[in-house]
């Protein structure tokens, strides 16, 4: 019972805001309110890639 | 719209196939992660003369040395303090320290950085929704919120699913009833011993039924409990629930569980880990069903303390059967049966202490508690077993302990002394039960 997803689609907004995280991450230097959440967002934006971004690689070399 | 049953519908229905490239692919990375930064690993790899380009196929993962707990207890306490140099992170990234029980040994310490933290919630996630816990469940936690990993990732995966959950923490075990009574509590996570200590605890100390709370599933841990059907039956019939098997380990990760369907074994989580399972005398890689090994497990992403390849000594074997849930993971056969090192030879017959609980729990009469203790008489071995009989089974005593030997010289082969107890008179446990002794090791 797979839905049908646009895995591609999914995975460039993933990367997207990858890259979103990192950059707002250079712009925080001593500034920890910035900084410390981002750590775990990007965390977070890391679930997301061992969820669908690994999934889409997979794919994407068929 | 359709209930979704699977966490991630991708890939917990991959094909086989595109589950192993994704595996290969993902063992490279976590392999050569730990070469680059954990001196720990690269000399073990360098010694065994294996470099990351070297890995191409499952063959050459096979060729990797395991690494074993001993190892781990070897390395701490050096530095970088505590952790020693299979620490892959700069200190100042570790956020979560946990250690392992020290059921067979001096306790292992682990680090995790916040985004493994966030990888142990997502394997529990995983399980959490495969067992059917949705963002109604109201789930109580009744743990003592420690320095052991045990249901710290639950209680987190559980909210990140939207549940409501309710740490049952420092109060006592009548308190924790109570608190799932007033709060209608739907869902729970302990032990298996803690689970039927609970329910015991209710009915002879609180005249109260569990089955008539509001549980209606529970997830086990920390003991083959769950999986064994005997015990199942008595944790469901205890508290009217569905009750699911998971496995997991501080230094690897939640790596399997039950699912819904409860087929009789628990799904390796394969996009996350690797399953090996080794023979126990040559260790020889088996791949088919029905062969009982040690497991050797890889945690695919695990970042701070790599687990590459990881004699667990978790005795498993896969099963032939697929799973009628839908996913393509493969099944352990009645999950894990036993550890390695307490699967002994006692009279020249290889004793599984998981096998004398399926026979106590399935015997009518007898209460969920029971003691094992082999000695050495003269230059014979011998088996003690202690059961205890309910008050209600007190003038049957005879006709259970002759029940009790039947079976058990049936399932193990064996002839044991039995010692029947009055109700209540064996120890309790909190969480992972002691309950087999082997003093003959100690007489030695």
């Amino acid at each position: 019972m797979q839905p049908q997803l646009d895995l591609e689609q999914i995975n460039s907004r993933v990367q997207l805001l990858k890259r979103t995280a990192e950059e707002l991450n250079q712009l925080g230097e001593n500034f920890p309110a910035l900084t410390r959440n981002m750590v775990r967002i990007m965390a977070s934006i890391k679930m997301l890639e061992i969820n669908i971004t690994d999934v889409f690689a997979l794919r994407a070399r068929d | 719209m359709i209930e979704q049953p699977f966490w991630n519908p991708i890939l917990e229905t991959l094909p086989r196939e595109k589950i192993r490239q994704l595996q290969l692919r993902k063992f490279k990375q976590i392999f050569k992660w730990a070469y680059n930064h954990s001196k720990f690993h690269k000399l073990l790899y360098v010694n065994a003369g294996i470099k990351p380009e070297d890995i191409r196929s499952f063959d050459d993962i096979r060729k990797i040395p395991t690494v074993e707990k001993s190892m781990m207890r070897d390395i701490q306490g050096k530095e970088p303090f505590p952790y020693g140099d299979a620490l892959c992170v700069p200190l100042e990234e570790v956020t979560v320290f946990r250690q392992t029980s020290g059921t067979t040994g001096q306790p292992v310490y682990q680090p995790d950085t916040w985004q493994d933290w966030e990888w142990w919630m997502e394997c529990w996630s995983t399980i959490l929704w495969a067992q059917g816990y949705r963002p109604m469940d109201k789930v109580f936690i009744p743990f003592g919120y420690n320095i052991f990993v045990a249901f710290w990732a639950g209680h987190y995966a559980a909210e990140k699913i939207g549940c409501e959950v309710i740490p049952g923490g420092v109060l006592d075990t009548k308190a924790r009833i109570l608190k799932i009574q007033e709060l209608r509590a739907t869902a729970m996570m302990g032990t298996p011993t803690y689970i039927l200590g609970m329910a015991e605890t209710a009915r002879m100390k609180m005249n109260l039924d569990p089955a008539h709370l509001t549980i209606n599933k529970i997830t086990c841990a920390g003991e083959c409990g769950a999986s064994i059907p005997s015990t199942k039956r008595r944790l469901e019939d205890a508290w009217g629930a569905k009750v699911y098997d998971h496995a997991g380990a501080t230094e690897i990760g939640a790596w399997s569980f039950e699912c819904l369907e409860q087929p009789g074994g628990m799904h390796v989580n394969e996009a996350l880990f690797l399953v090996e399972i080794a023979d126990m005398e040559t260790g020889e890689i088996i791949e088919e069903p029905g062969r009982q090994g040690r497991m050797i497990i890889t945690a695919l992403d695990r970042q701070a303390q790599p687990c590459v390849r990881f004699d667990s000594k978790d005795v498993i074997e896969w099963s032939k059967e697929a799973c009628p849930c839908g996913r393509t993971s493969r099944l352990i056969k009645g999950g894990v049966v036993g550890r390695a090192d307490d699967i002994t030879k006692v009279k020249g017959v290889l004793l599984a202490p998981s096998a004398i609980e399926e026979v106590v729990r399935a015997v009518d009469g007898l209460g969920d508690e029971y003691e094992v203790i082999v000695d050495k008489v003269g230059d014979a071995d011998r088996i003690q077993l202690k059961v205890e009989v309910l008050p209600e089974a007190q003038n049957r005593c005879r006709l259970i302990e002759a029940t009790l030997s039947d079976q058990l010289r049936l399932k193990t082969n064996l002839r044991y002394d039995i010692e029947i107890c009055g109700c209540e008179t064996l120890p309790r446990y909190e969480v992972k039960a002691k309950r087999f002794k082997d003093l003959r090791k100690k007489e030695k």
